[in-house]
């Protein structure tokens, strides 16, 4: 009974502990109480039957507990040290000991029974495992959320780990890019592995992901577009000279593309040939002009050195364009490895959030670019393809639709909801009291609360611009969440109110 | 030894059956005489007058075949008139100093009312109460064995008497206090004493059967843990001591000398035998533990003037001391 109650008692006080600091599932709780509760059980009943008892304290315990009056005690010691006492006297007494003991009736007189200050502690034990099992599902449901948390926290430290060794096995980065965007990385999974709480890891997925944003070119993706489109433009033109150019980079082959531009020998062309060829480098200037001027300058020459049947001077140019079109490849890669590091990072954080109990990201800022899909999302889709570069192309004001807020009142409602009337006492003392409210000061008679000068705005005029005051607020915000002063539960919402702020 | 458990009890037996027609009830206080009579101890008995305190004695003293003496003790009672005297004897015309015995060379010898004589001439007992002799006119004679000093004393009638010194109440196996008797037992005492027939005791044991009861009894074992309990219980009763009790330090002036532990020993003996038993039980020494230390307890000024009694404090220390196991 005394291992069932230390077993009830341990397991009470470990579950009360795990649950207090939310590390216990309910089902982990029961095999907590079992567990504990029979080991103990078991290591008592083992320690008392393997306890060593010596015979004598046995025998005394006997003649108390079965009222002997030392009959046994006394037998037992004169078995030992016989000297001295009669011959008749010891033969008697053992018989008078064996007599009486074998008049005992154990069962009788001592029956397996409880005490009852130990059943009232194993009750006592017992209700209150029950009332913790019964009526703790609030601490269950923390502990499962906290279990959630961790799991999510550890998926997105795998997930990290796999984008790190993405990104360095793409060939298509240099050692700096490389270092550049997997260095966030790493900081966050050390970050993640040593606090995996929930309000760290929301603001370290965040956080990471802010900076990869950093690291990722804005232009980078309409670069892209705008080479695909070439490409796709000059893989048309049958039998023209940047066919296979223009299928590279209809592929988004940039580098492959590159190194063709590279390879053209202008010198053994014809000049039927040098007249195509300048013509579609003209044609792939126009279409760069305005996501690559640098190149599209360069193809310029080139066009127009063969133009001028200045092989030597074209072919330069080529070279040229042909590096300046790798480096504008790496730099659509390293922008597609950020954005996708960005898209993962904020669906970790999102799944991070839902773990916790928060209402995860459904839509990012406006229209995002899908950089790593190749295509422009609408922002309505899911939070994977809808985290976009917020120096992109911005909100477009479609956020009412997304509800952000949830309290119709937000700036995409219009704010044209009614607010709860506040209670405003009038009478002092209640009902039949003396009326206690002003008058209007603007009316004849009013009471005038106070003077001075006054320097009201400029109407429709603001002093401080909007996109600071905005990034100061969503500082504060972010230190607010970093330092554990909001509740994980509030994360979604505050994320909501500042996305709707967003300029 | 030619004494058997079995007869041990049976003559016990007859011995308080035999007293039983002369005494009425006082149960326990001839139980505990007998006790002590068997483990070879003296009783003093207290008690207010008309108890049978003298005659419960007597019967004693006809029920066991010794030699029976009765010494009334008074304030002018000298040594002399107990122990004896060398008196001036003319035999054939040779005079010489010849030693007379007093009434103390008997077996069993009452001294009644032994607080009325001075402290000398009750301090003459002490070499005949220890050590069973009397040393008379640097002469030493051995009283016969068994010998018996049973004492009575008033409690009330203090004045004019002089109450026993610490050295003598110590030499008593136990002290027996007798009580009013209960309304039957005192119809019985009326009915038997006021009629034609006056009771009376026959003998039941010789001197030799006693001297053999008291050793067979001295053979009955004690286990080392009940020795300990009475150690234990003796080392309790003085105030300095670690475990004595709060009852103890408040109202004892001086606990129980060795010769109490001896007492508890023996006359729990005696009394496990007479329940039947052949060891000695922690019951038997809880039994006759206040007849055995009450005497030898003193208490201080403050337990006299709270009325305090020694059984009391014994009791206390009986219930309250731990069995060691």
């Amino acid at each position: 009974m005394r291992g069932l109650i230390i077993g009830l008692g341990l397991s009470l006080t470990l579950g009360g502990i795990g649950l207090y600091r939310a590390r216990l599932l309910q089902n982990e709780f029961l095999a907590l109480v079992i567990l504990l509760s029979l080991a103990f059980l078991f290591i008592f009943g083992l320690t008392a039957y393997f306890w060593r008892i010596q015979p004598i304290k046995a025998a005394r315990h006997f003649d108390r507990l079965f009222h002997l009056e030392e009959r046994v005690s006394t037998a037992l010691e004169l078995n030992q040290h016989p000297e001295h006492i009669p011959t008749e006297i010891l033969d008697r007494q053992l018989e008078d000991a064996v007599a009486t003991v074998r008049a005992v009736k154990p069962r009788q007189d001592f029956p397996l029974r409880l005490q009852m200050r130990e059943g009232m502690y194993a009750l006592l034990f017992i209700a209150l495992i029950s009332l913790v099992w019964f009526r703790g599902e609030t601490w269950f449901k923390a502990a499962q959320q906290a279990r959630n948390v961790q799991h999510a926290v550890e998926a997105q430290a795998a997930q990290i780990e796999e984008l790190i060794k993405q990104i360095e096995a793409n060939e298509a980065l240099t050692e700096e890019q490389k270092q550049a965007l997997t260095k966030p990385l790493k900081e966050a999974q050390a970050s993640l592995e040593n606090n995996p709480s929930l309000e760290n890891s929301v603001s370290t997925l965040t956080g990471t992901k802010e900076e990869l944003q950093a690291l990722s070119d804005p232009q980078a993706q309409q670069m892209s577009e705008a080479l695909q489109q070439t490409g796709s433009d000059l893989a048309e033109q049958t039998d023209g000279p940047l066919q296979s150019i223009g299928e590279n980079l209809a592929q988004g082959d940039t580098v492959n593309a590159a190194s063709e531009l590279a390879n053209i020998d202008t010198s053994e062309l014809s000049p039927e040939e040098q007249q195509q060829l300048a013509d579609q480098l003209n044609q792939m200037a126009e279409s760069l002009q305005s996501t690559n001027p640098q190149l599209a300058n360069e193809l310029n020459q080139a066009a127009d050195a063969l133009n001028n049947g200045d092989t030597e001077a074209a072919q330069q140019a080529l070279d040229n364009a042909a590096q300046s079109m790798a480096q504008a490849g790496q730099q659509i890669a390293s922008a597609q490895a950020a954005n996708q590091a960005v898209s993962q990072l904020q669906q970790g954080a999102d799944q991070v959030l839902a773990a916790g109990g928060g209402q995860p990201q459904a839509n990012q800022s406006g229209q995002g670019q899908g950089a790593n899909q190749g295509n422009q999302t609408d922002g309505t889709g899911g939070s994977g393809s809808g985290s976009g570069s917020e120096a992109g192309i911005g909100q477009n004001g479609n956020e009412a639709g997304s509800d952000p807020i949830a309290q119709n009142n937000g700036p995409g409602d219009g704010g044209e909801s009614a607010y709860e009337q506040i209670y405003a006492p009038q009478l002092l003392g209640g009902d039949g009291g003396e009326q206690v409210n002003l008058p209007s000061s603007d009316q004849p008679g009013g009471d005038v609360i106070g003077e001075g000068p006054t320097t009201p705005g400029d109407p429709n005029a603001s002093t401080v611009p909007y996109n600071e005051v905005y990034s100061q607020y969503e500082q504060i915000n972010n230190q607010a969440i970093e330092s554990g002063d909001v509740p994980p539960q509030f994360f979604q919402i505050i994320k909501d109110y500042f996305d709707s702020l967003k300029p | 030894m030619t004494l058997s458990a079995d007869k041990f009890r049976e003559q016990a037996e007859k011995i308080e059956s035999e007293i039983g027609k002369v005494i009425v009830g006082q149960n326990e206080v001839v139980r505990h005489v007998l006790v002590s009579i068997l483990a070879g101890g003296h009783v003093l008995l207290e008690g207010v007058p008309g108890l049978g305190k003298t005659m419960l004695i007597r019967t004693l003293g006809e029920v066991l075949d010794l030699k029976f003496s009765r010494i009334q003790f008074t304030p002018d009672l000298m040594p002399a008139d107990i122990l004896g005297t060398e008196i001036l004897t003319d035999s054939d015309g040779h005079r010489e100093f010849r030693f007379r015995q007093g009434p103390l060379f008997a077996n069993l010898v009452l001294a009644d009312e032994i607080n009325r004589a001075t402290p000398k001439t009750q301090s003459a007992l002490l070499e005949a109460m220890q050590e069973s002799s009397v040393t008379v006119a640097q002469q030493t004679y051995h009283l016969d064995e068994p010998f018996f000093v049973m004492a009575t004393q008033n409690p009330l009638e203090m004045e004019g008497t002089y109450p026993l010194p610490e050295a003598q109440l110590d030499r008593f196996f136990f002290k027996v206090n007798v009580n009013l008797p209960n309304v039957t037992e005192m119809v019985e005492i009326m009915e038997r004493t006021t009629g034609k027939e006056t009771p009376s005791a026959n003998k039941a044991v010789s001197g030799k059967e006693i001297l053999q009861m008291r050793e067979l009894a001295r053979g009955v074992p004690i286990a080392s843990h009940v020795k300990d309990f009475v150690a234990r219980l003796v080392l309790a009763t003085h105030p300095e001591d670690g475990s004595a009790s709060l009852l103890t330090k408040k109202y004892v002036r001086y606990g129980v000398s060795p010769r109490g532990g001896q007492a508890l020993v023996l006359g729990a003996k005696v009394t496990a035998l007479l329940s039947g038993r052949y060891n000695v039980s922690f019951e038997d020494i809880k039994a006759i533990a206040p007849a055995a230390l009450r005497h030898r307890l003193l208490l201080n000024f403050d337990g006299l003037a709270d009325g305090v009694k020694t059984d009391d404090v014994i009791n206390e220390l009986v219930s309250s001391l731990a069995v060691q196991v």
